[in-house]
């Protein structure tokens, strides 16, 4: 069996080391004399017996093969693990084979034999029986035919039989390397791992270097020494230029050394030199720039400023309280006054860095804006009117007045001769009074709301006009002398009724028959169009043959309406007006009309029937209007607190614009002789006007307030409903929102 | 037909820019925008409609003239911040590079600005920028005072202390100072320089700690601009005056705490510094004076007095010349009660004659400061009026004088009177000397003329001190208020009396109503006259009416419920604008009228108090 295996490795060796040319013969006797050999004999035994289980045992011959099949790196370590050995060999043996003295079959003499020489030291080491030979092929080109590749001598290597699944993993099971064994891809067959690859696996698995030789401690080798060389490792002359000094650098130096003669190149200046030095700065003459205003000084401080203040200045708690817990920006001193009783006593101001840094801010972050200081007296500035007390008479007091049980007292009108007052209130009561001593002559009492109650303006004749829901009646005031009577009712009833007019008017004027004539029931009673509201407005004109009336709402033309009481005949002037009409009024000289909507006065000719002019009084709302007895000047009050004052013959923006009542102004009245009128307001206050007018155009009017009257009660919001002047005496009659009728005396 | 308008291309629009478009026009950033305003004091202008000056917007921003701006954008300091914008750069890549040598160059070549010609700009003429000097002032002896930190370099601290003790030796040297307030906030002194009034404020001597919501750079360049308007403004006084600026500094002297004594007035014309010599000067500077009298200007020639008897000879002279021109309309508010005064004619003259007397107030005494006296205020103020003053050598060295020194009159000390024993001469020392509070100093200063020392006497309750810049007119006066009650009193009961005799007087004189009807009028009043003496009422009785009805009708006004009324409606013919005008003067009236009866009442709280104490003890 030895024998056996000796053969067997003598041809491995000899397929091996196919690239050396030795004689067979040699190697044959090789062979022989190595059987002998201790070397020899070690190898045989690895090679004994288990040849795949233990291939480790011989080492080099083993990566000698690896080298073959597969990985020449490994194949240099272990050449060099090879070499090395072969070193400590070297040290141990002589440098020669030991000779064996044999008696020569030839010459029969003593003869020193010396082992064969061997030129592949591990050659022997051949483990393999077969080894496929195809190189570094695709190995599927053999996957059809049954065998895998050729061996060195040409002959087919057979497909080494593969078990199915099961011998698998009985392999697995019973086979104690098959973990450590891969599959071989040349030989097709599963290969156990040699131990050096085991060894490669674990170390790359510890993250070590996976060369189990590599000492990565090793000591450094001083190549380069610090010791220096005797003898020099050129044995050239010394250059010159090592010598003799440099051409370029000396002319460097010269330049640097002509541009610090030429003063091109300077000592860079000291510190001190660059700090600015003061000189006579405003010896030279100055610029022609004006100069910038100075800043404004800081207010200087004042007693309470003082570290002994006299005590006065001192706060009390409270004020104490109040500086603290004001922002510090609303506080009108940025220190608390405090007395200290001696001057050592005196701390640190604390706030005074912040106070100057105020003061900076001040300077440069605030505009300055220059105040100039009114250094007058305020009341100066009030406008010197005459005195009222030169501008008597006035009303000033309140002589007496009338109550109205029930309901505001809303509609008030004064006789022509100024001695009779009728005055209506919304519970439909109409009262006839004396103007001096206040006695009520006589009581009507209606269904309904009294809208308004007007005298006719004529002298010669003596009745009123009474506007109740949709009607106007007019009423013959008893105790009325008996020619003014005949000639009312020949007025008001003429035996003859005038024609009637070509078409049929909407506005019905009935009177009752002379048999049914007395004085509690209305001698003329017109119609107003059916649907029509309770007018709100009745003014005659001047002459008393024509008066017009104003009903609220959206009724025809407006709710316009002018009746003429010699006709018979009632028309409304406008087919359509702009606006919700308020008031109408009339000229006192001229046929102009001025109609009043909500924010604008227009005024219409009517006996050319156009507009004329219309005023813009820059009212919200207008209330109440008044034309004054010259017609030049119309006065406009509305619910938001203003009174227009216009010149009609000027601009149609007023004259002036007043505004002194606390509420709304609910009705104006010119003194028809007097020049005075009066405004009355929601606040319940009267106030009484001197209005002097020129009869200069360049003179502006002179309006004087001259009295404010009080008295009249508000009541849910509403002061003095309604005023109007005694028409002979400076006496105002005023109706209020509380029911009283008031007059008040000069 | 003209050119059409466009909108922004004049009025408003184009004279203002906002500041955002001021800094991108200027191309720097807005720390180097905020230093050249201050610096060239450019401040924001209110532009009468802000939407028309911002293309319509309203939002709240700040503007400034255009012109200004292109004005700034001519300026040297403006390139020196750019260049130092690059230094910047260049020294941080430098140092992030490591070439400390490159870095050492560029930081000994760093752009330094000067700020010479703004001075000139800013200022004109000297009377310009002495005019603009007090806030100046007020900073440099802040900072005078304030501790070295990181941000306060010890260099600046020490040019700030030296730039104020020049000051002071200046003012010391001219004796212009006029006013002096001890407030709680520190010291006011007034000056008068060139005709101009320097007010500035000396904080109390303790340490000031910089709050943090303070912008220490923004109190920097103001200080960098001061600095350098005060060197000027120095340099010029001190060479109009003969002397040499800088004031050569003792630095011995410095640091043992000498103070103003450290620094030494030298003339001109002297030779360069002897150390010896400028101790001479410091020591009896009056001597050397006496030279600079004839050299320097007017207003400060009049000081150089005491010791010589040809300066003494001219001394009347101008200070008769001074009386004329102080002779101002504003009154002083020094109790002119105290002196015998009561013959002179007017107000005015009262305070102002004392005014020109009192430069050398303190001329005949001598004056030694107790330890817990501060030394810089007291010895400021009296070297300022000639008096002589000595310390203790706890309050810093340099002392003309020790304490037991037989020529000192006043010794101002400021602590609670102790029993001690003391030896005889001690007591013989104190018995002829003088002990006062430092107030009396200050109030003696005010006055102009050196007050009675016993109310200031050590341990007493001191007077109040008052401010001697007086208050807006028709304030609370509180001279008048000890005083007051009784003498209001005294003349409120006969006229009370006057007047209900008068009315019984109406009823039958017919004089009376004429003299009535006619107390308006001069011509009615000389009718009224003859009538009386028709009637046979002789002239001293009749003037006399007059007078009572006079004052009579000067107190109806306030009384008059009639005429109020009457006002009231006449109101109402105002114009809106008019109408608001006396709203408003009329809520500032009451105000003020608020305060002064505030502080009335307080007082009569005050006085109750007092009395109820006197009435419990």
């Amino acid at each position: 069996m030895a024998l056996d295996d000796a053969k067997r490795s003598s041809r491995k060796r000899k397929e091996s080391q196919d690239e050396y040319s030795f004689s067979k013969a040699h190697q044959d006797a090789g062979n022989l004399e190595m059987m002998s050999d201790e070397e020899a004999g070690g190898g045989v035994d690895s090679d004994d017996g288990q040849l795949e289980e233990f291939p480790e045992i011989d080492v080099a011959s083993d990566s000698e093969e690896e080298e073959d099949e597969s990985d020449e790196q490994s194949d240099g370590e272990s050449y060099d693990d090879n070499e090395e050995e072969e070193e400590s060999d070297d040290s141990e043996i002589p440098l020669f084979p030991k000779s064996k003295n044999v008696i020569s079959d030839i010459t029969g003499k003593l003869k020193r034999i010396y082992p064969e020489i061997e030129p592949d030291y591990d050659s022997d080491s051949s483990t393999e029986d077969t080894t496929n030979r195809v190189g570094d092929v695709p190995m599927h080109w053999y996957d059809d035919l049954p065998h895998v590749g050729y061996d060195i001598n040409g002959k087919q290597v057979l497909r080494p039989a593969r078990g199915d699944e099961l011998d698998k993993f009985l392999a697995t099971v019973e086979d104690p390397s098959s973990w450590t064994s891969a599959f071989d891809k040349n030989a097709q067959a599963d290969k156990p791992l040699t131990t050096e690859e085991l060894d490669i696996i674990k170390r790359l698995y510890a993250g070590e270097v996976p060369d189990a030789t590599y000492d990565p401690y090793e000591p450094t080798t001083e190549w380069f020494t610090s010791k220096q060389e005797v003898m020099p490792l050129s044995g050239a002359p010394e250059p010159k230029r090592r010598w003799i000094p440099s051409k370029w650098e000396k002319q460097k130096v010269m330049k640097i050394v002509r541009a610090i003669r030429q003063g091109r190149i300077v000592p860079s200046k000291t510190k001190a030199a660059q700090k600015l030095e003061v000189y006579s700065i405003w010896s030279e003459p100055s610029s022609s720039h004006p100069p910038p205003l100075p800043a404004p000084k800081p207010p200087l401080p004042t007693n309470s400023e003082s570290y002994n203040p006299p005590e006065e200045y001192l706060p009390t708690e409270e004020e104490q309280k109040a500086w603290e817990t004001l922002d510090p920006e609303d506080r009108e001193r940025d220190y608390l006054p405090k007395k200290y009783s001696s001057l050592r006593l005196v701390p640190a101001y604390d706030r005074f860095i912040k106070d100057r840094f105020n003061r900076q801010l001040d300077l440069y972050m605030a505009p300055r804006i220059q105040r100039v200081k009114l250094n007058i007296d305020p009341n100066t500035l009030i406008p010197k009117l005459p005195s009222p007390s030169s501008l008597k008479p006035f009303p000033i007091y309140r002589s007496l007045s009338l109550n109205h049980a029930k309901g505001r007292a809303r509609a008030l009108s004064i006789s022509p001769d100024g001695l009779w007052v009728i005055s209506g209130n919304e519970g439909g009561v109409v009262s006839l009074w004396e103007v001096n001593i206040g006695r009520e002559v006589k009581k009507w009492t209606f269904e309904g709301k009294i809208g308004a109650v007007e005298w006719c303006p004529r002298t010669d004749v003596s009745y009123f006009a009474v506007a109740i829901n949709d009607t106007i009646q007019m009423f013959i005031p008893p105790n009325v002398s008996a020619p003014v009577l005949s000639l009312t009712q020949s007025v008001l009833a003429p035996t003859t009724l005038p024609p009637a007019p070509s078409t049929p008017s909407l506005v019905k004027w009935v009177t009752p028959p002379s048999s049914a004539w007395s004085v509690d029931l209305p001698i003329l009673t017109i119609h107003l169009p059916a649907s029509t509201e309770v007018p709100t407005q009745l003014i005659w004109h001047r002459r008393g043959d024509y008066f017009a009336t104003v009903s609220s709402g959206t009724a025809y033309g407006g709710g316009v309406w002018i009746h003429q009481v010699t006709r018979r005949h009632s028309q409304a002037p406008f087919k359509k007006i702009r606006g919700v009409v308020q008031l109408v009024l009339f000229h006192p000289l001229k046929p102009h009309f001025f109609v009043a909507t909500q924010q604008y006065v227009r005024i219409y000719n009517l006996s050319e029937q156009k507009l004329l002019k219309t005023l813009l009084p820059g009212i919200k709302w207008i209330s109440s209007m008044d034309v004054h007895p010259s017609g030049d000047h119309l006065i406009v009050g509305g619910y938001d607190r203003k009174l227009c004052w216009f010149d009609l013959e000027l601009s149609e923006k007023p004259y002036k614009v007043l505004r002194y009542h606390s509420r709304a102004i609910r009705s104006l009245h010119f003194h028809p002789s007097y020049p005075l009128f009066a405004s009355s307001s929601d606040d319940g206050s009267i106030q009484v006007f001197h209005s002097r007018v020129y009869n200069d155009l360049m003179t502006d009017p002179l309006i004087v307030p001259l009295k404010i009257l009080r008295g009249h009660e508000v009541r849910e919001g509403l002061g003095v409903l309604q005023v109007k002047w005694c028409s002979r005496q400076p006496w105002l009659v005023s109706g209020g929102a509380d029911g009283n009728v008031s007059v008040w005396c000069s | 037909m003209g050119r059409l308008k466009q909108r922004g291309k004049a009025g408003a629009a184009k004279n203002y820019v906002t500041r955002t478009s001021a800094i991108k026009k200027l191309q720097c950033s807005l720390a180097d925008f905020r230093r050249l305003c201050i610096l060239k004091g450019i401040f924001p202008r209110e532009p009468r409609s802000r939407k028309r000056a911002n293309k319509g917007s309203s939002a709240p921003t700040s503007f400034y003239y255009a012109k200004d701006i292109a004005y700034l954008a001519h300026e040297p300091v403006l390139k020196k911040l750019r260049e130092h914008k690059a230094f910047a750069k260049k020294l941080s890549r430098a140092l992030g590079r490591g070439e400390w040598s490159s870095a050492k160059i560029l930081e000994e070549n760093k752009p330094i600005y000067r700020l010479d010609h703004i001075i000139k700009e800013r200022y004109p003429t000297f009377i310009d920028a002495v005019r603009d000097m007090d806030d100046a002032l007020c900073m440099v002896f802040l900072f005078a005072s304030l501790p070295t930190t990181t941000r306060l370099l010890p260099e600046l601290m020490e040019n700030c202390s030296r730039l104020a003790a020049e000051w002071q030796l200046y003012i010391m040297r001219s004796q212009s100072l006029r006013k002096v307030f001890l407030s709680i906030k520190g010291v006011y002194y007034q000056a008068e320089i060139m005709d101009q009034t320097v007010t500035w404020l000396v904080p109390y001597q303790f340490t000031q700690n910089i709050p943090a919501d303070v912008d220490v750079r923004v109190m920097l360049t103001f200080l960098e601009l001061y600095q350098t308007l005060l060197g000027f403004i120095l340099f010029k006084l001190y060479t109009d005056a003969g002397l040499v600026y800088p004031p050569p500094l003792d630095a011995k002297k410095d640091e043992s705490a000498a103070g103003i004594g450290a620094f030494s007035l030298q003339d001109i014309t002297q030779p360069a510094a002897q150390p010896s010599r400028a101790k001479a000067v410091e020591l009896d500077g009056r001597k050397i004076s006496t030279k600079d009298v004839r050299q320097t200007i007017k207003n400060i020639e009049a000081s150089y007095s005491t010791h010589d008897p040809d300066v003494e000879m001219s001394n009347p002279e101008t200070a008769t010349r001074e009386v004329e021109e102080e002779f101002i309309p504003q009154a002083s508010l020094s109790n002119p009660g105290v002196s015998v005064s009561t013959e002179l004619p007017t107000l005015q003259s009262i305070s102002s004659l004392p005014q020109s007397l009192s430069i050398s107030l303190f001329s005949p005494y001598t004056f030694f400061l107790s330890r817990e006296v501060s030394r810089p205020i007291f010895e400021f103020m009296v070297r300022s009026f000639g008096g002589k003053i000595g310390w203790s050598t706890s309050s810093g060295s340099g002392s003309p004088f020790e304490e037991t020194d037989e020529t000192i009159t006043h010794v101002i000390i400021d602590r609670p009177l102790v029993g001690r024993e003391e030896s005889p001469s001690q007591r013989e020392l104190r018995l002829r000397r003088k002990y006062v509070q430092p107030q009396w100093i200050v109030d003696c200063i005010n006055s102009g003329k050196i007050l009675l020392e016993g109310p200031y006497d050590q341990g007493k309750t001191l007077p109040p001190h008052l401010s001697p810049f007086g208050e807006y007119e028709g304030a609370y006066d509180p001279a008048a208020g000890p005083l007051g009650p009784s003498g209001v009193e005294q003349e409120s009961e006969p006229e009370a009396d006057e007047v209900s005799e008068a009315d019984e007087e109406d009823q039958g004189d017919p004089v009376q109503v004429a003299v009535k009807a006619a107390t308006g009028d001069s011509i009615e009043l000389r009718a009224a006259e003859l009538a009386a003496e028709a009637a046979g009422v002789d002239y001293g009785t009749f003037e006399a009416k007059v007078k009572k009805l006079n004052r009579k009708q000067m107190k109806k006004p306030f009384t008059d419920g009639v005429e109020d009324g009457e006002k009231d409606m006449n109101k109402m013919m105002m114009s809106n604008k008019q109408k608001k005008l006396y709203e408003k003067m009329k809520y500032s009236q009451k105000k003020k009228e608020i305060e002064v009866s505030k502080t009335g009442i307080s007082l009569d709280a005050v006085l109750m108090s007092s009395i109820a104490g006197d009435t419990g003890y």
